[in-house]
């Protein structure tokens, strides 16, 4: 390739790293970026390493201490809802484990110690469910199936501690590429993402939620959703907490 | 020193990829306090930040499998996260016509422990001011609407009443400094 038509791109690519190009010059670079040249990739890329020093010039924030607890919550509620899926194949390899140890004592401490290592989670989500209901300042609302889904049914406990969760029904499988997010929505405000909820063959799925306390959330939505899109919702809403 | 630094933080990023919550709690340590000063900059609203510093460290801890070294640091990594993500909110705000909440203001928001954690990077920080005061105002305003305000070129030169042309020159003016007085090297 000329150097001329490389200075061409190169004009582009400072300001496509630093994100601020758009319209149609944004079109055309990334067309141009698709072919895998490696020159302006490679510009791309150091160019951002110098831009990603941008923010070095702030004086570092040490968080709120909660925000951490948060994410450990809701790694931990990952991993819970990984063990549910996975429930199936686990209870037939308990089944074999089992049998292969009869009645001896050492398969009850087997698989005593099997269930408190691997669905530990999974009864830490149950425990907080029964916190939440016993609560009395828990909200239980139900949510209305909407748009592509009107036959969608479901739950929502919500406290304003922050902490929730959702049930629903009938609500069939996300399709490939796509994902149902969670939005709970304060009045006058954004709409913010607590999570993702996945469903089963038979339309049911569940979420434990841990998310900021702090604004009184008004409404509950979940939309269909690109996968990976947490920021704001721009699918159809399919399940709600107020009928229009 | 910063060789030293990089390599361990893509040691931590292979373990959390491994699901290893100790080294996820290692990096959080390291990088969260940069990451929630970057939140508080482009969102200016605490909860915001705080929401968009969970979100960026649970992308982290679903998607460490995905980071490559060969395609830059872990920091910076990190940081094209944290500022997509942030885009994305102030983008979606923009859209919905709505306007800012200013009323958490940053540095208000400081408290004792909001202090660097080691004399490196407060000479990082001094570092990168002295960078950044060093560049002409108007090629340092076009870069920080960019890149912490998230506004395109075209908004740039709307919100400045200034050519389009003019907007781009500045901004790659001001990078082509920035890149020869920083290089490539992150700490």
């Amino acid at each position: 390739m000329m150097a001329t038509e490389h200075e061409h791109w190169r004009e582009r690519s400072d300001i496509y790293a630093l994100g601020a190009l758009d319209g149609e010059e944004l079109k055309n670079f990334q067309a141009h970026l698709a072919t895998e040249c490696p020159v302006c990739e490679a510009y791309v890329r150091e160019t951002r390493e110098t831009l990603n020093l941008l923010p070095r010039s702030l004086r570092p924030m040490t968080p709120p201490s909660d925000v951490k607890a948060r994410i450990r919550r809701q790694i931990d509620n990952d991993a819970a809802l990984s063990i549910t899926a996975k429930a199936p194949a686990r209870a037939y390899l308990w089944r074999r484990t089992a049998g292969t140890l009869a009645a001896a004592i050492a398969g009850v401490v087997v698989a005593g110690s099997y269930f408190h290592f691997r669905y530990e989670p999974r009864h830490t989500v149950y425990s907080a469910v029964v916190r939440l209901l016993r609560d009395p300042s828990t909200r239980d609302l139900p949510l209305h199936g909407a748009g592509p889904t009107p036959s969608a049914k479901g739950r929502f406990l919500w406290n304003e501690s922050g902490e929730g969760h959702i049930f629903v029904t009938d609500l069939p499988a996300a399709p490939t590429g796509k994902m149902y997010a969670v939005w709970t929505i304060p009045r006058n405000s954004a709409p913010r993402y607590v999570g993702t909820i996945t469903t089963d063959a038979v339309g049911q799925g569940g979420l434990h939620i841990s998310s900021r306390s702090g604004t009184a959330v008004e409404t509950f939505a979940v939309t269909l959703e690109p996968d990976g899109t947490t920021a704001a919702p721009t699918g159809p809403m399919v399940l709600v907490s107020k009928q229009s | 020193m910063v060789v030293e630094s990089v390599s361990n933080s893509i040691s931590l990023i292979r373990r959390i990829g491994a699901q290893n919550r100790d080294a996820f709690s290692q990096f959080y340590d390291r990088y969260s306090p940069i990451v929630y000063a970057l939140a508080l900059r482009m969102l200016r609203v605490q909860s915001d930040a705080e929401d968009l510093l969970q979100e960026v460290f649970l992308q982290v801890w679903r998607q460490a499998t995905a980071y490559r070294a060969e395609r830059g640091s872990p920091e910076a990594w990190l940081i094209n996260i944290a500022r997509s993500r942030a885009i994305d909110k102030l983008r979606a705000i923009r859209r919905r016509e709505r306007s800012f909440v200013l009323t958490d203001d940053p540095a208000a928001a400081e408290s004792p422990d909001n202090v660097e954690t080691s004399a490196g990077e407060s000479e990082t920080r001094l570092a990168m001011n002295s960078a950044l005061a060093s560049l002409p105002e108007a090629q340092r305003r076009v870069l920080e609407l960019a890149y912490f305000d998230g506004l395109s070129q075209t908004e740039i030169a709307t919100r400045l009443a200034e050519p389009l042309g003019t907007v781009k020159t500045r901004m790659r003016s001001g990078i082509l400094r920035l890149r020869g007085m920083l290089g490539t090297q992150a700490a």
